[in-house]
């Protein structure tokens, strides 16, 4: 009932959803009460089970069972693929909320994450309502494979969350795109974080080509650039957290006659990492806008915006081990575990070479967004 | 595109314009001979004549309307990045009560401005108005100046030496900050309104910089300065209230973020050249050319980042919310990234670049100054560190 009724809310606004410009700093009321809600959660029930869920592999099940209320893989799902369509803004809202608490079990628990730009994006869409309709119903889900136009790395899927179970794989290889269903059984695997969403690896070879297109470079950029979307909201989620209490032990902690966090060598490096933090969380909201409002180049700044993330997350979460000392390197806190969380995010969906090659790909097409044609100097 | 209102596109379109047309050519001539353009120069008339750089910019007294205060914000800081893009000295030139009219705003009485800003409604000629905060000894500490405001009967004198005051020689009045007692520390921290020609107000020198040569930087010395009661900014009940010194800190609030936007100009004229050099100069394919691009889409970044932080720095103070963190946050950011943009601009342009006439070695001698002006990043640091930290302050 609950969860209807914040279907419909959410529903309602996004038909009503008017994407703000970038002059706007204040999200649309459903959404921050969206991402209120999804925190209070994430504080209160992930958080003090992360170390749990990390040995069992997954989130609790009253946990999820609560989760499914966000209605997490719908949200940012068009309603033509059965979702509620209320954009990508609020996806990355929802995402880093949760991600707060504890993002190891997310993979899982979202089972359209990084995926949900090939449906949007794959020109059969018969094909792409099957796929979203398997994931929704926990029956199958697909992942995504950022291949290298050169042929560097092993044609297979390295990692994939292993619920919902694997059935599909979209490779992305420049513009093109092909999607492949898997034949041989998936092999399990532990990765160096996100143990609670499980872990598989498959390779391609074998696997029946069900589909394949050419896409023009800003699309094909913008299926790859929802992926890096997704981990880059995930990664602003787990860097707000580690700095959170980061900074809460550096100012109980004393070394030195006063708290780690007033030695000015220290304080500088966190004064830097949370402006760092405030730039990248402001950038990748933009550009979850910029999908929100159908912009053609929405997936160049989702790329710059999970690059500009990703450099903040690993130096807020690598500080987060840093000035805990010892402490930091035990598992009795969670600084370790974002410190691998964001190294993973950072790997995924090709990773950053993959990312820098496709904003380098677009530089010269893409205008400055306020002065478009620049100011055309010298 | 992000869509701007008619009006704001038009400005952009007027500054470009202007910019084009006299702030560049003037710029490089500043940047030539050393002498910023005098104040007798055409443009500053053809600017004072218009109200301002541009017709209807955020001017004095329009009216406060919901799709104005959603605009003028966002004029003020696309009016600093064009106009800066162009040449932010000569930017920092332009007639207009400059620092020493946001002070006023935020410490002044009504009367106090009426007087003192009215005669910029007289658009016959340029005037200026300026501020004096930074000494040759309390330059990012400003709690240590030294210049002493002592009482005599209904007058002030003041003592002392001020320097890094912009338009300070062409200006019809100087804000002077001074101290009725360095023990005070803040407390003790006044503004005057010194105008032009006051005895002993006297022009020590115009600072020669290695850039941003195109405003005046002036140094001078307050020898015994007599100015009246009515020129204490705020009156007496003001200072009491310990407004001066926060009077200070407030006019920063609204500014850093303005100074940032001016490093997004300079960032956006460097990557441009290097833009305009990629296209014209290295062949279509390549490692060299796709390590340029991966530079020009990394300089990319951080002009959009920056320019995020500003616009959401101002769209606080709008609201009338805090941004006292923001503003640091935007402060903080922009000048070190543009710096590393324009460093960066230069590697893809290569020898080519550092000859004077290639414009980019002259903007990475302009550039420098954006992180030291207005708070070096360190106070920055410092500013933020206490609000997120509960860094003490070592007084």
């Amino acid at each position: 009932m609950v969860r209807r009724q914040r279907r419909g809310r959410l529903r309602n606004h996004a038909r009503a959803y008017d994407p703000a410009p970038v002059t706007e700093f204040a999200h649309p009321e459903e959404l921050e009460q969206l991402r209120a809600e999804a925190a209070r959660f994430a504080a209160a029930e992930l958080a003090p089970a992360a170390r749990a869920s990390e040995r069992n592999g997954a989130w609790p099940d009253h946990a999820l069972a609560v989760l499914s209320k966000f209605g997490l893989g719908e949200l940012d799902l068009a309603e033509e693929l059965g979702g509620v369509g209320a954009g990508a803004l609020a996806k990355a809202l929802l995402l880093e909320a949760l991600a707060a608490g504890d993002a190891g079990g997310l993979p899982a628990a979202d089972p359209l994450g990084p995926e949900a730009g090939a449906l949007a994006l794959c020109p059969d869409r018969s094909r792409a309502r099957e796929l979203a309709a398997l994931a929704l119903a926990g029956e199958a889900r697909s992942a995504l494979l950022v291949a290298d136009p050169d042929g560097a790395g092993p044609e297979r899927l390295v990692w994939a969350p292993s619920r919902p179970p694997l059935r599909f794989v979209w490779r992305s290889l420049g513009p093109e795109l092909a999607l492949f269903e898997l034949a041989a059984p998936v092999e399990p695997v532990r990765a160096l974080a996100f143990h609670a969403a499980g872990g598989v690896s498959a390779p391609l070879r074998g696997a029946r080509l069900v589909g394949e297109w050419r896409l023009p470079t800003p699309e094909s950029v913008a299926l790859r650039g929802r992926a890096r979307l997704w981990s880059a909201a995930v990664a602003l989620g787990v860097a707000q957290a580690a700095f959170d209490a980061t900074v809460a032990y550096a100012r109980e902690r004393i070394v030195f006659g006063k708290p780690v966090a007033h030695h000015q060598g220290n304080a500088f490096e966190l004064a830097v990492a949370a402006t760092n933090l405030h730039g990248a969380r402001l950038l990748v909201h933009d550009a979850a806008s910029s999908f929100d409002r159908g912009e053609a180049h929405a997936g160049f700044w989702a790329s710059q915006a999970w690059l500009g993330a990703i450099d903040a997350a690993v130096v807020v979460t690598d500080l987060g081990v840093q000035l805990l000392g010892g402490h930091g390197f035990l598992v009795d806190h969670l600084a370790e575990k974002r410190f691998r969380e964001v190294r993973m995010l950072a790997l995924l969906a090709g990773g950053r070479d993959a990312a820098e090659a496709d904003v380098a790909d677009l530089v010269l097409d893409v205008p400055d967004p306020l002065f478009a044609g620049g100011s055309a100097a010298p | 595109m992000i869509p701007l209102d008619p009006g704001t596109r038009a400005m952009v379109d007027e500054v470009r314009e202007l910019g084009r047309t006299y702030m560049r050519p003037m710029g490089l001539e500043s940047d030539r001979t050393g002498d910023p353009p005098p104040a007798d120069h055409p443009f500053y008339l053809l600017c004072s004549r218009r109200g301002g750089l541009v017709s209807r910019v955020i001017g004095e007294g329009d009216g406060e309307t919901p799709e104005s205060l959603q605009w003028k914000p966002l004029r003020a800081l696309l009016q600093a990045e064009e106009s800066a893009y162009w040449d932010r000295g000569v930017a920092l030139s332009l007639p207009g009560p400059g620092l020493g009219g946001a002070a006023l705003r935020s410490l002044a009485t009504p009367e106090q401005r009426e007087r003192f800003l009215a005669p910029f409604a007289d658009h016959s000629r340029a005037h200026w108005g300026a501020m004096a905060l930074t000494e040759p000894g309390a330059g990012s500490d400003v709690a240590r100046i030294q210049t002493r405001a002592k009482r005599d009967g209904a007058d002030w004198v003041l003592s002392g030496a001020k320097m890094f005051c912009s338009n300070g020689a062409r200006a019809d009045w100087v804000v002077v900050w001074a101290t009725v007692d360095p023990a005070l520390g803040r407390d003790g921290h006044r503004a005057f309104v010194v105008e032009r020609g006051s005895p002993g107000f006297e022009l020590l020198k115009i600072e020669h910089k290695m850039g941003s040569r195109g405003y005046e930087t002036a140094s001078f010395a307050l020898d015994g300065v007599r100015v009246p009661g009515a020129s204490l900014l705020g009156g007496e009940e003001a200072a009491r209230g310990r407004k001066g010194f926060r009077g200070a800190m407030a006019t920063f609030n609204l500014t850093r973020p303005l100074h940032a936007a001016q490093g997004i100009g300079m960032g956006r004229a460097a990557h441009d050249h290097a833009l305009a050099f990629v296209r014209a100069e290295y062949p279509a394919h390549g490692a060299r050319r796709r390590r340029a691009l991966e530079r020009l889409a990394e300089i990319r970044r951080g002009l959009a980042t920056a320019r995020l932080i500003c616009m959401h720095a101002v769209w606080l103070a709008r609201r009338q919310r805090d941004n006292a963190l923001e503003a640091s946050h935007a402060k903080l950011f922009a000048p070190p990234m543009v710096f590393r943009a324009v460093a960066a601009a230069l590697d893809i342009v290569g020898e080519a670049g550092v000859r004077e006439d290639a414009h980019l070695e002259k903007l990475y001698r302009d550039v420098k100054i954006l992180d030291i002006g207005e708070g070096t990043q360190q106070v920055q640091r410092l500013v933020i560190a206490r609000q997120l930290l509960g860094l003490p302050r070592e007084e």
